[in-house]
């Protein structure tokens, strides 16, 4: 396992037409922690996310990780870089099968291109092979280990939210970035979820970047916290320092109190 | 300098009918994300209704039922189509090009070799003023596609049919949550579409063009250029678009006898390469919404 | 799975014993298409990448072969290179032009490349009609006749095999069903490792692609490339069973025939382009040669329905059906047994 450099963000300031999505923010995701990035809807959190993961472009302000800088880097630049993300509404191809999925996920880490998969190269049969057998591994470790040959569009929900946890696993990230893991699921599928990010925070010692909107959930594993409220960051800290912060209180009471 | 103004001229109005054929390709593609291959084939079949009956009607006459007609096919394409296809939208484009090659068939064996005429009332006639010549066709081209595309801006903007036409464009779910129809809301836009396309055939086919035969849907089709190069979900794109195609055909074509090098014909390849040009610099076109994917 | 399931690919040997010209010409024209269609179905049925211009590229890979092989004389030039050199120069010619479109072609998604690629029809129209020394013009050229290691591909009849004559295109069979087969190969070697699975996030969830580490745009014109590269090694077979290659055969008529075969037979499938192509190939031969024994189509220049035009309807109207009713394509109606293990579907 390589280093696991710290993930920080400072004074990230993204404009949409005007809007401003996230204002000012900064953090820092200390190596091997989880980190949750919260807050009420349209708070910021995904155009967050899409600006670590390179699909937004962010107005000003700077990422880095491991001494790069995230903020000017292409989608698949910053994939190279071992940051690997989970997308809230799925974004798998449905017509593969589960092990074709994750084996996208393995992309990076592998070198054949069209000529030598096309003319069936020795070294890109031994390469498939290797690499099949790695993503099978993670779909056990995942819980998916039975449903291999199934497409994924026959897959149960949480079953697919699963497929995603494992092709963001199978490119050997140094920092996962989970974008609502338990959305949509029932209790007992929360449960497993969460057990699930446990186990593989524990096994890989990566770091993990979670936005979520189950409290229970992120007060239960996250070590950090990051509360975000119309694009502003109002608190940062432990889980019981943040859930005591009248702003944070402020935040989600009046939330509540206009729905 | 005469012959540049006349050119431009020319070109204006030209490019007005591109513009007029290029709105419909927008409307049906904000309207249902699907881009009508078979725009081209229902600008020869509003044609070739017209051409046929305008001996019997009279050119107005002929030139509604040709517009109906269009229209018609348009909408049915619609119901038959796209409300029942659960492909994706660019699988249904592409089927949008099998009803292209069998309308395309029949009317190229219907007109064979003939080259037929509308029977616009403005034939040959010219206007000449202060030593510059225009068809009075090319001005008749202007008013009429001036005066439809200001109705059709006004009506998207201010009726009820607009404002949800412009609602689905940005949020089909919602939009229906809302109540509007969208099946409705998507065949008007194929019929609005197919009506466009069938007055722009009295155009495309007009003097100087010696009128309707089976190559007049390669004239429609600088339509496609036109709406990608403005953005193909941008109203404002498609005038600018068909505008600049249109004078851009006018200018080379008048002008080909001092670009012999480039070869002959070099009107009919213009369009194209200044579409090119544009989507190198700017792949979603002019006014055209970059792709913001949601994840 | 016993490999015995691809024992019947073994009769495809038989019809230069058995058929008359105009069924060998007709199996041939299908094979040309067939590697046509499966450079095509990589691009729009696996990347979903929309192509009109895919004719330009057959037309490049017909008159790049005409061009490299063919002799100079006082209105044509050409280089004279032996004809097997020549193919590969043509494709390779066909893979550089779909390489310099790719500014394009990896920018623009979908179907604004579709709209995009007309360009490359009406110029490439513009070009082959105003490039008289190489093309010919409008009345087109003569293509030279293959010949490997001294054997040619003509009607010399020097070759004989169980006594039955065989011209050139008893010969041209073999070779067409060699390049089918390595080109069918070669697709399906893609299309089942890690460019294949690419291409596939491509068209499902571009951004998705994007943020696993795949270079999107890059990727895209790679599959243009080789699409072009495919088409270019179409147009040469075509133009050698052709004998003559004709500026306005590669027109954007044939540019949608090809979408019809891919839809028709199965997007992303390389069955499925076979399939396709064989379909729209065949069908307008078939009405043709027994136009006289059907109802409704009268033989070509008597005024009624000609058997191209009843082609015509049929696959055009098997496009919208399929669309319709058959999403995986005619290779939705497969026999179990003969189906490859694995392919990717949309």
């Amino acid at each position: 396992m390589t280093e696991v450099p710290e993930l920080t963000v400072e004074n990230l300031t993204v404009r949409f037409a005007g809007i401003v999505a996230l204002d000012a923010v900064s953090f820092a995701v200390a190596p091997g922690t989880l980190h949750a990035v919260i807050g009420p809807n349209g708070a910021g959190k995904s155009t967050c996310f899409n600006v670590l993961s390179g699909v937004y472009r962010a107005t000003s302000g700077r990422v880095t990780f491991g001494g790069h800088e995230l903020t000017s880097m292409a989608p698949h630049k910053v994939g190279e870089l071992g940051i690997a993300r989970t997308f809230q509404n799925l974004a798998l191809s449905p017509m593969l099968t589960v092990e074709d999925n994750l084996m996208t996920g393995r992309h990076r880490l592998m070198r054949s291109g069209f000529v030598r998969s096309g003319l069936r190269w020795p070294s890109a049969v031994r390469e498939e092979r290797l690499h099949r057998d790695r993503a099978r591994e993670i779909a056990e470790f995942a819980g998916i280990g039975k449903k291999l040959a199934h497409p994924v569009g026959a897959l149960p929900y949480g079953d697919q939210k699963r497929v995603e946890l494992a092709r963001a696993l199978c490119g050997e990230p140094r920092l996962l970035m989970l974008d609502e893991p338990v959305a949509g699921m029932n209790a007992t599928e929360r449960h497993e979820m969460a057990e699930l990010i446990v186990t593989v925070r524990e096994s890989l010692g990566i770091s993990i970047l979670l936005v979520e909107h189950d409290m229970g959930l992120v007060m239960r594993l996250a070590d950090h916290v990051t509360v975000l409220d119309f694009g502003r960051l109002i608190a940062s800290g432990t889980p019981a320092e943040v859930q005591n912060d009248p702003e944070v209180l402020r935040a989600y009471l009046g939330e509540e109190a206009a729905s | 300098m005469t012959r540049f103004i006349e050119l431009l001229i020319n070109g204006l109005s030209l490019g007005s009918v591109y513009a007029l054929i290029a709105l419909g390709f927008v409307v049906i593609f904000r309207a249902t994300e699907v881009v009508n291959f078979a725009h081209a084939s229902l600008l020869l079949l509003g044609g070739y209704v017209t051409a046929v009956l305008h001996a019997d009607l009279g050119f107005v006459g002929a030139l509604a039922v040709g517009v109906l007609a269009a229209a018609a096919v348009g909408a049915l394409i619609e119901l038959v189509l796209l409300r029942r296809a659960k492909a994706p939208r660019q699988v249904v484009a592409i089927a949008t090009i099998g009803i292209d090659i069998v309308l395309m068939a029949e009317l190229s064996r219907r007109l064979g070799t003939q080259v037929l005429s509308l029977g616009d009332p403005w034939r040959e006639k010219v206007v000449t003023i202060g030593g510059i010549t225009v068809a009075q066709t090319r001005i008749a081209a202007l008013v009429v596609a001036a005066i439809l595309i200001g109705l059709f801006l006004l009506a998207f903007k201010y009726t009820s049919w607009g404002v949800s036409m412009r609602a689905v464009a940005e949020d089909s779910e919602t939009s229906a949550l809302m109540g509007i129809r969208l099946g409705r809301i998507s065949m008007s836009a194929w019929a609005v579409a197919g009506a466009l396309a069938a007055v722009a055939a009295v155009f495309i086919t007009a003097f100087p063009t010696p009128g309707l035969d089976r190559t007049s849907s390669i004239a429609a089709l600088k339509a496609f250029p036109a709406a990608i190069l403005g953005g193909l979900d941008s109203v404002t794109g498609a005038l600018v678009g068909g505008l600049l195609i249109g004078v851009t055909e006018a200018l080379v074509g008048g002008y080909q006898n001092d670009l012999t090098f480039l070869g002959r014909g070099l009107g009919d390849v213009a369009p194209y390469v200044v579409m090119i040009a544009i989507l190198l610099v700017r792949p979603s076109g002019l006014f055209g919404t970059r792709e913001v994917s949601r994840v | 799975m016993s490999k015995l399931r691809y024992l019947p690919l073994l009769l495809l040997l038989l019809p230069p014993f058995y058929l008359d010209l105009f069924w060998l010409q007709a199996g041939l024209f299908v094979m040309a298409a067939a590697i046509g269609a499966i450079g095509l179905n990589l691009l729009t049925g696996s990347t979903g990448q929309l192509s009109m211009g895919h004719s330009f590229f057959l037309a490049v890979g017909a008159y790049g072969y005409v061009y490299f092989a063919g002799e100079s004389d006082e209105h044509l030039v050409g280089l004279g290179l032996p004809p097997v050199v020549a193919i590969v120069c043509a494709v390779v010619l066909a893979g550089l032009a779909g390489l310099a479109f790719s500014p394009i072609a990896g920018r623009l998604s979908g179907v604004y490349l579709g709209i995009a690629s007309l360009a490359l029809i009406f110029i490439g129209q513009h070009v082959l009609f105003n490039v008289h020394d190489v093309t010919g013009g409008y009345n087109g050229r003569a293509v030279p006749p293959l010949e490997i290691f001294g054997f040619t591909f003509d009607n010399s009849g020097d070759v004989a095999p169980f006594g039955i004559p065989f011209g050139g295109l008893e010969k041209l069979w073999f070779v067409g069903l060699i390049l089918l087969g390595v080109s069918a190969l070669f697709a399906l070697g893609v299309l089942r490792s890690r460019p294949g699975r690419a291409m596939n996030l491509i068209r499902d969830q571009q951004t998705a692609a994007g943020v696993i580490g795949i270079p999107v745009a890059r990727t895209r014109a790679a599959v243009f490339t080789l699409s072009s590269m495919y088409a270019g090694l179409g147009g040469v077979l075509l133009a050698l069973t052709f004998q003559r290659a004709v500026p306005d055969y590669f027109g954007m008529l044939l540019a949608l025939d090809y979408l019809a075969m891919i839809v028709i037979g199965g997007l992303g499938s390389v069955t499925g382009a076979i399939v396709g192509a064989t379909f729209v190939t065949l069908l307008p031969q078939l009405l043709t040669r027994y136009s006289d024994s059907l109802p409704l189509v009268s033989p070509p220049g008597t005024g009624g329905v000609s058997p191209a035009d009843a082609a015509r309807y049929l696959y055009g109207a098997a496009v919208v059906g399929i669309v319709l009713f058959l999403p995986a394509g005619l290779r939705g109606l497969r026999i179990p047994s003969l189906t490859p293990r694995k392919e990717t579907t949309p």
